[in-house]
Formats: C-alpha cells, structure tokens, sequence
C-alpha cells in the first residue's frame, strides 16, 4: 500500500471517525471492549479502502463496514464477556434543560438498548444515525418492509424493558 | 413522544463526548493485525488442507502400507490415490474462490453467507476425507485378507482351532474401533471450532434469516 493512500485514509477516518465511536458505544459496554472493536473497525476499514470507490459516500461506506465487523468478524476479547455492567462506561448523558427525570429515562433507556441482540442494535443504531428504511434494508440485506416490521417490534420491546 | 425518539435527540447532541483520536494515534492501527473470525477461519480452513495431506504422507512411510505396496493392489490404490489428489485440488480451488468472495462492503446477510459457505467447504472436504478414510481402510482390509501371507499364515491357523469365526470378528472389532475413535476425534475438534469460533456468527446469521419469514 502506498503512503499516498495510507495518508488519505487516515485523514477521512480522522474526520469520521465518531461513526465508528458510536458504533462502539452501541456494541461494547466498557472502555477496553469500546478500543478493541475501534482497532478492529479501523482495521476493516483499511483493508477494504483500496476497493472504495468515490461513488459511495465515505461515511455510508463506514457505516456498512462498522456495522459488519460489529455483527459478524469481531470476536469478542475475553475482557468483554464479563462486564455487562454498563455503568462502567462513561458516556456523559446530558439532557437539554438539566432534568433529572429525563437524564434518569436516558440512563435506562441505554441500558436497554444493550440488552437488544446484535441485529437489533444495528437496526436502532441506524434508526438513531437517521437513516431510512431502505438504507437499513440494504445495510443488512433484509427487505424494507422486513425492517419497518422489526423496528415496530424493536420499539414495543424497548417499552416492555422500561415499564415492565 | 416515544422512548427511541427521546434516545435520538441526545444521541445527536452527544458528539462532542467521544474520544478524539489523533492522526498518529489512527496511523499506528492500520498497522496492527486483524483478530477477526475470518482470518482465523482462512488459517484454520488451511490447517485442516495441510493436516489432511500430512496425513496421507504419515500414513504413506508406515511399515504397513511399505509392505502393502508389495501386495497386487495396484489397481485399488492408484485409482483412489488420483482421485484423493483431484478432490484436494477441486475443494482447494472452491475454498479460495469463495475466501476471496468475502467483503466487509457487502450487506451483512450476504457477508454472513459467503463466510458460512467457505466454511462448508473445508467442511465438505473434511466430509469426504471421512468417507475417504473408511473407504480406503475398508479397501486395504480386503486386500491383506486376501493376499497378505502372514494373515494368510494366522487364517489357516485360526480355522485350525476352529476359531475361524472369532479371528475375523476380532478383525472387524478392532478396525472398528480404530476408525470411530479417529473420526470421534475430528468431531470433537469440529463442534468445539464451530462452537468457539462461529457461534457468534450463526446465531446473527439466524436472526437475520428469521427476520425474512
């Protein structure tokens, strides 16, 4: 590989790099598991960077490879299997006018977004990054309509994990 | 407004919050190797190529295939010898050309699928092998009961005693017993590298299929 090419990837990823950070932040729950799936990603990404063609947004690009190593080339580190506790990450969770209602709702509401399985939690992230409903489908490979139906269940299964 | 809406608005206020890495700090990553299932899966896929060939090798230099080879079963084991290589090279041909066929650039469920198919694969080549190896023993037992002389020599003496029945059940039992214990062996070995290292994957795989019915 080329300096040339080394050098542009690194400036792009430089530059997105908050795609992958929250990739991590919906996937692992601690800082360690958080730097291990970012290195792997980071790692992905570069491998495939020479077949990346302008075409493709370079941060859609992203999303697909992030989303992939996430759901299925990353193997967990040992470190990771352990801590499923996600108070161990430290996200600062600001609401907009210092509620301590909602802030306590958004604690909550992560925690149960970690309990989602991988698929799930790519479906909300992508909800979350605002994408639409064909981009997710074509991110996955599922049918429109399949991701609509899932997104529904996804939101009654959140409700049914805060108001048990 | 629902639960995922509220998560949104903070989630798209909260850039500011993840850690900032530098340009060295990216640099030094690219540098670093992958841990990803599908590098192991391409040096375990080879592992398994490589042990089956040494196998044969192995089983090759022993005495009794040396002696074997004196016996007139040229017409059995050059046939099943060229066929063992065409199928190594045929699966061989197979597993690269769908290795090669994985990309991090196609959608997950396509991805998920040409990981499982290269897999299969090695797993079908493993299959045949089986098949392979209990064809051959069952072949080479043929051939040393009825030409090898010192089996010959312990025949005739066996029905001597009248213990006809008892030597060739002895026979049968222990290359019975040979054949299941090195076949239980690989299958011990595939649930536990199919367990370990793709567990992950199927069970997303599954999800993933499910939500298409």
């Amino acid at each position: 590989m080329n300096k040339e090419l080394e050098h542009s990837f690194v400036e792009l990823l430089e530059k997105h790099q908050n795609i992958i950070h929250k990739v991590c932040r919906i996937y692992t729950n601690n800082y360690d598991a958080h730097n291990d799936l970012f290195q792997e990603i980071t790692i992905q990404l570069w491998k495939a960077y020479p077949k990346f063609r302008g075409d493709a947004k370079f941060s859609t690009w992203m999303y697909r490879v992030g989303l992939n190593t996430a759901i299925t080339l990353y193997r967990k580190s040992k470190r990771t299997i352990n801590t499923q506790d996600f108070n161990g990450v430290e996200y600062k969770i600001k609401a907009e006018h210092y509620d301590d209602t909602e802030e306590q709702q958004l604690k909550i509401l992560y925690k149960a977004v970690h309990q989602l399985n991988d698929i799930e939690k790519a479906l909300v992230f992508l909800y979350l990054e605002d994408k639409d409903y064909r981009e997710i489908s074509e991110t996955l490979g599922i049918s429109e309509v399949n991701a609509r139906v899932k997104m529904n269940r996804i939101k009654t299964k959140l409700k049914t994990i805060l108001n048990p | 407004m629902d639960e995922l809406d509220l998560l949104k608005k903070d989630w798209n206020k909260d850039d500011k919050n993840y850690p900032k890495l530098t340009y060295n700090e990216i640099y030094k990553m690219i540098l670093k190797k992958s841990s990803s299932i599908v590098k192991w899966i391409f040096i375990i896929s080879l592992l398994e190529f490589v042990f089956w060939a040494f196998i044969s090798l192995l089983l090759k230099d022993t005495e009794s295939i040396k002696r074997f080879e004196q016996l007139d079963a040229d017409s059995v084991f050059i046939p099943l010898a060229v066929i063992g290589y065409a199928i190594l090279a045929f699966f061989f041909y197979l597993f690269f050309r769908n290795y090669r066929k994985i990309s991090t650039t196609d959608n997950a469920k396509v991805l998920m699928e040409n990981i499982l198919k290269t897999r299969k694969t090695v797993k079908q080549y493993v299959a045949f092998n089986l098949i392979y190896l209990v064809v051959a023993t069952l072949a080479a037992l043929f051939v040393e009961l009825d030409q090898d002389q010192l089996i010959i020599a312990q025949i005739e003496q066996a029905s001597a005693n009248g213990e006809v029945f008892k030597f060739y059940a002895m026979f049968i039992i222990v290359a019975f017993l040979f054949l299941a214990l090195g076949i239980g062996v690989l299958l011990l070995f595939y649930w536990l590298v199919y367990g370990i290292l793709l567990k992950h994957l199927n069970r997303n795989y599954k999800e993933l299929k499910r939500l298409e019915i």
